[in-house]
């Protein structure tokens, strides 16, 4: 499984959209690590809260996380203001295993 | 008036909240509520909650919350309020000093009240997220990020950051500017404006002393960037290997067009700035002495005429307008702002449109 992730806006929008895309390989965690990952990414795409920010939100982020797995590919969309706890969780453990 | 009780079960999270909420009978219910259940985080803290919550809803009272990595605000805790004294954490005490300085600022020079000249609440979350490169306002609260450790640092470490999402606050509360296209680029040039005008007035600097420059100490020391931004010469402000030239334009003739989507940032409002924060550095040098003085109160007076729509030739004429109103026709500070939006390709109507 193959997990990336692109982040947009905010208030240094300019510099963050030209640094490099993320991504994350699960064949490089340990078993348990992608597990949970797997159990994350279940959890935020069942609610991952609004998908853009909050209308008086300003210099809100928006992140766009892609699953690809060796079947299919899921696309989470949500931003600083809209997303839920379960994409809140998700999105921190990919910053985290991003090290 | 019976003040009734929140039930026990409520978590004090929700609780703290409640006490922020500007209904008057929930603030109270919430009080009751927390001064009489058991379930509490501490006496100091509960101290200050209670001294917050007793004082009128005016004066900008501050709380500062520490989200501990969180990216949910509910699960934040209460670190810093109002009368408390400095607690050990530094990115709560920069964001509890901070609201304080640009609290003071717009009293001192705008006589303006808080956010909304209502008395407003600064309420600051600290610690956001995990290695979050941001800081933002939500419509209700300033929000900051700690940064990666590798290009950026605590969002808390410039003044002028915690002013500009401030800033935003105000501009929701006045002209509500749409962040879009112009208007979003104008709404967040006047953040930029508010940030660079309270640094100045915090550092007792001139606009011919002063930097000009937005988040200089955002970045990690291995990062070889000035600053976010540079009002002074828009498109300068960094230039590296790992995220390349600073994309602001100076000029109209050099406006970025894109599309009005996240990725494309609402149509270049942190970049189109650029044109708009040149105007304001122009005028300020040209009237000279200190920005927060004419320049400043010609902003402001303007962004106060403003609306949700205001493009970039409405908020100049405006601007040349206030000038003249408040120093005289043919003033020497109107006759700065109608050089300084001249050279950034924007030259004044001052003949009304036929829709004027
Ligand atoms: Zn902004």
């Amino acid at each position: 499984m193959r997990v990336s992730l692109a982040t947009h806006g905010g208030l240094a929008a300019p510099i963050i959209r030209r640094l490099p895309p993320r991504v994350l390989d699960t064949d490089q965690l340990p078993g348990d690590a992608a597990r949970e990952l797997r159990r994350l990414v279940a959890a935020a795409a069942a609610d991952p809260g609004a998908a853009g920010p909050a209308p008086h939100a300003r210099d809100a982020m928006t992140y766009t996380i892609t699953v690809d797995d060796s079947s299919d590919s899921t696309t989470l969309t949500s931003s600083d203001t809209g997303m839920s706890p379960a994409f809140g969780a998700l999105l921190t453990w990919i910053e985290r295993h991003l090290g | 008036m019976t003040i009734n009780r929140i039930s026990c079960v409520t978590p004090p999270f929700i609780l703290t909240r409640l006490l922020d909420s500007e209904n008057g009978e929930i603030r109270q219910a919430a009080l009751a509520t927390l001064v009489t259940t058991a379930n509490l985080r501490g006496e100091r803290t509960v101290r200050g909650l209670i001294a917050g919550a007793l004082a009128a809803p005016a004066d900008g009272r501050r709380s500062v919350y520490d989200c501990k990595g969180s990216t949910f605000l509910p699960f934040a805790t209460l670190v810093r309020s109002e009368d408390d004294g400095p607690v050990a954490d530094p990115s709560a005490n920069r964001a509890f000093d901070g609201f304080g300085s640009i609290r003071q600022f717009f009293r001192d020079v705008f006589q303006r009240n808080s956010i909304d000249d209502r008395g407003m609440r600064l309420q600051g979350y600290v610690h956001r997220g995990h290695r979050y490169n941001n800081a933002f306002w939500d419509g209700q609260e300033m929000v900051f990020g700690d940064g990666d450790g590798l290009v950026f640092s605590d969002f808390t470490g410039s003044l002028d950051v915690i002013a500009h999402e401030l800033g935003h606050g105000v501009t929701e509360h006045t002209a509500g500017l749409e962040y879009h296209r112009q208007s979003g680029a104008l709404n967040e040039s006047l953040s930029d404006v508010v940030g660079s005008m309270v640094k100045q007035w915090a550092l007792q600097q001139t606009a011919d002393q002063a930097d000009w420059l937005i988040g200089a100490e955002v970045f990690t020391p291995t990062i070889d960037a000035d600053a976010l931004r540079s009002m002074r010469a828009p498109g300068t402000a960094f230039d590296n290997k790992l995220f390349g030239k600073d994309p602001q334009p100076d000029h109209m003739d050099r406006f970025v067009e894109l599309p009005d989507t996240d990725e494309g940032d609402w149509g270049g409002v942190h970049i189109n700035s650029g044109i708009p924060n040149k105007a304001f550095y122009l005028v300020a040098t040209g009237i000279g002495g200190n920005s927060w003085e004419a320049p400043g109160r010609i902003w402001y007076e303007s962004l106060k005429a403003s609306t949700s729509t205001t493009q970039f030739q409405d908020f100049a004429d405006t601007t040349y307008q206030k000038a003249g109103q408040l120093y005289g026709t043919g003033s020497n500070q109107q006759q700065a702002v109608k050089e300084a939006w001249a050279e950034v390709g924007i030259p004044v109507t001052t003949t009304p449109s036929l829709a004027g």
